[in-house]
């Protein structure tokens, strides 16, 4: 079953040039999440500042958009001219730059929608766009001229939050760690929330998503996650009956800097349990007799972990 | 929400929507833009038993799913899913 533009297989991405159905009252914050590693080929780098650029001149659509860069990052490119002169020239001069130390990329999510909040008001949006991306590609642009779906969903049909999922095939490691790990682990500690999450992603870490104003000061208000942050952001969206979009943004691979390795698929899994276990612990550690209900789902948790584990070892070691 | 903003949401694009359905009676197509009237888009079974209709839709995105038999049924090939104001899951398209 397919919906499609009259005369064409598959539906025609808009444009990014397209103007979008902003809310006069309610503006789109743009937030980048720069890479922690400087690619030695900036194509992709320079395709998302294209886009950048022109969410910059569209202002009574979008507010200035910020660009969050790890000071690591900056320190580590301090003699590298082509980081210093696409800093300078471009992003610096498309975007306002946030310079921040952070554990993790979900802090630099934190900081940078965290001053986009600042400078937002009620009827507003927040889009978070990874740098970290082969937008260059053929597929890559076809992302990018579907990424400002996601806030304008949120805006015209008035969701709380919408994820951006990308396809790719079964073999894929983000796959395979969401389906032997993130929803394993998900069915353990929270099984009828992630059941409600699967009805609408099998992607609940993507990092592409758009927020409404209301709901990102509630998880705001929430303890925030130096990792794995959107399924937090779920399971909130779950708890509290939000609405909830999803949208398919296209079929892309990460950049081979950001590919993952076993090593980084284990330790993507054992965060997403750590972070599973203090929320439950948060949720659950006022009501009587929970210490012993938290011992029997650590237990099965570890189960889980381990048997996810040993599969990731069988397909990417 | 779709508001007058721009002059790019009143022009209407024709959008064919496609339901596999063979062994279904009637389908039809159901969404925001219909007030999710059953009556209002029927579909029409094509020699190959896909079910399919056209509609001028504005610029934007929409909600919609087809009605096989009387009961809503996401697109399996939609863009995106949310809900409707039933809280019924319901699938998403963009149109330029």
């Amino acid at each position: 079953m397919k919906a499609s533009p009259a005369g064409r297989r598959g539906s025609k991405p808009k444009s990014p040039a397209t103007k979008p159905l902003a809310g006069p009252s309610g503006k789109i914050h743009p937030v980048v999440i720069y890479p922690f590693r400087q690619p030695g080929d900036d194509t992709d780098l320079k395709e998302l500042y294209q886009l950048v650029a022109r969410l910059n001149r569209e202002k009574d659509i979008y507010s200035r958009p910020i660009t969050v860069i790890d000071r690591k990052t900056h320190y580590a490119n301090e003699g590298n001219k082509q980081y210093l002169g696409f800093r300078k020239n471009t992003v610096a001069r498309h975007s306002d730059i946030l310079d921040v130390w952070a554990v993790d990329t979900c802090q630099m999510w934190y900081s940078g929608l965290g001053l986009a909040f600042e400078r937002g008001g009620q009827q507003d949006v927040y889009w978070l766009i990874p740098g970290d991306f082969n937008y260059g590609t053929a597929m890559g642009r076809e992302v990018l001229s579907r990424l400002h779906d996601l806030p304008e969903i949120c805006l015209e049909l008035q969701q709380d939050l919408c994820i951006g999922e990308i396809a790719t095939d079964h073999n894929n490691s983000k796959q395979l760690i969401d389906t032997y790990g993130t929803f394993a682990l998900l069915y353990n500690w929270f099984p009828v929330e992630a059941q409600a999450i699967r009805s609408y992603t099998e992607r609940p870490r993507s990092e592409f998503f758009a927020v409404r104003h209301g709901f990102l000061h509630e998880v705001f208000r929430q303890r925030w996650y130096a990792y794995e942050q959107t399924v937090v952001m779920l399971l909130h969206a779950v708890f509290s009956d939000k609405r909830i979009s999803r949208f398919l943004v296209g079929n892309i691979s990460d950049l081979p800097e950001g590919r993952e390795s076993i090593a980084s698929a284990m330790q993507q899994v054992e965060r997403t349990e750590r972070v599973l276990k203090t929320l439950w612990r948060h949720r659950h550690q006022s009501k009587p007799g929970w210490a012993g209900e938290y011992r029997v789902l650590d237990s099965q948790s570890e189960q889980v972990r381990r048997t996810a584990l040993l599969i990731l070892q069988n397909l990417l070691g | 929400m779709n508001l007058n903003r721009y002059g790019a949401q009143q022009t209407l694009r024709a959008v064919s929507f496609i339901c596999n359905a063979p062994q279904a009676q009637s389908v039809s197509l159901v969404g925001d833009f219909n007030h999710w009237n059953p009556t209002a888009n029927p579909m029409k079974q094509m020699p190959d038993k896909a079910w399919a209709v056209m509609v001028e839709l504005k610029h934007g995105h929409h909600r919609y799913a087809f009605l096989v038999d009387g009961q809503l049924t996401l697109d399996p090939r939609g863009q995106g899913i949310t809900r409707n104001d039933k809280n019924e899951r319901v699938s998403l398209i963009p149109v330029s």
